[in-house]
């Protein structure tokens, strides 16, 4: 039995840990490694996942919040979309095929390989557009960490409707496939809407939790999460999370971007099979 | 901005000073005390669940994982059944309420940014933190419909 446990927990360590240390998250690496190592159904592996995600979403965005960089009115308008995407996900992920899952899961990692790859962008909108003003939506964030003296910076918000689409995507791929979805709402508050880059993720972090946490609660509701993996799952990714997010400090994860886009490319080729190989 | 509900949580000296500083001090000392307890109460109810499944029946927790391997997962979703097993001292309901209790996490995120905006009288983000909320117990309600 302790050598069943001790797997899962082995394997829910080392998937948070990369998953902190690439940025992407544990869920991208927990699900692969239940369904390809420990031979879990994908749908049993997504529930289990997502109370992972919500775990380790708990305590991660507290200082980015603390530190001003979190818009909180975008994210609440945001979260309509992606909380009734991961609902409508989480309801669907019952009734899909398993390969179906398989498939959608390789083409996201594919997605999110790419998204790794490519260059994010740096310039700050100076002013909203009208649907973001009437919202509210622009912000400032602190200029320097090092001067909290310094005057902040303020940023504009632009096409509400665009971002809200993609999170409206994010929400379903997150309940479907237990994934937190940090690249596509990222790509939504960077590249869509316009955010500074550093708000875009620090906003994305406090969504994770909320978005995770609808589809896991549709999961949980219908009697499917199995505890005897879900309980280790949900502890060793957020203590290899916690591991993972202290060592950014001591190591410089821009030599191991490659390996982490190839990690993602090789775990998309190896579900994208499985799903091929079953239909 | 006026202040249109009683003092909830002690911060009404905060009002005048601006939106800002009302969301950082909700924000930087309420919500991350009461997202750690809940976090932490979580935690403390799957490490008994996982303890209690090692000095329990070797081959319980073995033929609940091949189970799931088999796809069979179904657990109870009526809670004072579970609540009863977990009493009883059945792990595996005492593993369903610790993940029950960790997604109050959101929910108590949702509802602090609810009575955030509530207070500040931002009714526009009022109905937007209330649909989520919404969208969250019908996430709920659709589960137990299948």
């Amino acid at each position: 039995m302790l050598e069943v446990l001790g797997g899962l927990f082995a394997l829910a360590l080392g998937s948070g840990f990369i998953g902190a240390l690439s940025g992407l998250g544990g869920g991208v690496f927990i699900v692969p490694a239940l369904v390809i190592l420990a031979h879990v159904p994908m749908y049993v592996a997504v529930g289990a996942s997502l109370m992972s995600v919500v775990a380790t979403s708990a305590g991660a965005s507290v200082a980015f919040v603390r530190d001003g960089w979190t818009n909180l009115r975008v994210a609440m308008v945001l979260e309509c979309a992606t909380v009734t995407g991961a609902v409508a996900g989480a309801f669907l992920a019952g009734h899909v095929p398993p390969w179906a899952l398989e498939l959608l899961f390789s083409l996201t990692m594919l997605q999110s390989a790419y998204f790794s790859s490519r260059k994010k962008g740096e310039g700050i909108l100076a002013q909203s557009d009208r649907l973001a003003t009437r919202l509210r939506l622009s912000g400032v964030y602190p200029a320097s960490l090092s001067n909290p003296s310094s005057k902040p910076i303020s940023y504009g918000v632009e096409n509400v409707p665009g971002g809200a689409l993609v999170m409206l995507l994010a929400g379903i791929t997150s309940g479907l496939l237990g994934i937190g979805s940090g690249a596509l709402k990222v790509i939504a508050m960077d590249s869509v809407m316009h955010l500074p880059l550093k708000v875009s993720s620090a906003t994305s972090n406090f969504m994770i939790g909320v978005t995770a946490g609808a589809g896991a609660l549709v999961f949980l509701a219908r009697g499917d999460v199995p505890t005897a993996i879900a309980a280790p799952v949900a502890l060793g990714v957020t203590a290899g999370a916690l591991v993972g997010s202290r060592m950014l400090v001591f190591i410089n994860v821009k030599w191991l971007r490659l390996t982490f886009i190839l990690l993602q490319v090789l775990i998309a080729a190896e579900m994208g099979w499985r799903a091929l190989s079953r239909i | 901005m006026a202040c249109v509900v009683p003092d909830l949580m002690g911060f009404a000296e905060m009002v005048d000073r601006g939106t800002n500083d009302q969301e950082e001090r909700i924000l930087r000392l309420w919500t991350p005390l009461l997202l750690r307890s809940i976090l932490v109460a979580s935690v403390i109810l799957l490490a008994t669940g996982l303890v209690l499944a090692i000095t329990g029946p070797s081959q319980h927790y073995v033929k609940t994982f091949e189970n799931a391997q088999h796809g069979l997962t179904h657990q109870p979703t009526s809670f004072p059944i579970i609540v009863h097993h977990a009493l009883q001292g059945d792990p595996d309901a005492v593993m369903t309420i610790g993940l029950m209790v960790l997604t109050l996490v959101p929910l108590a995120r949702v509802l602090f940014c609810f009575l955030l905006f509530l207070r500040e009288g931002d009714f526009v983000y009022v109905l937007f933190t209330a649909y989520v909320l919404t969208s969250l117990i019908l996430g709920i309600v659709l589960g137990r419909i299948g």
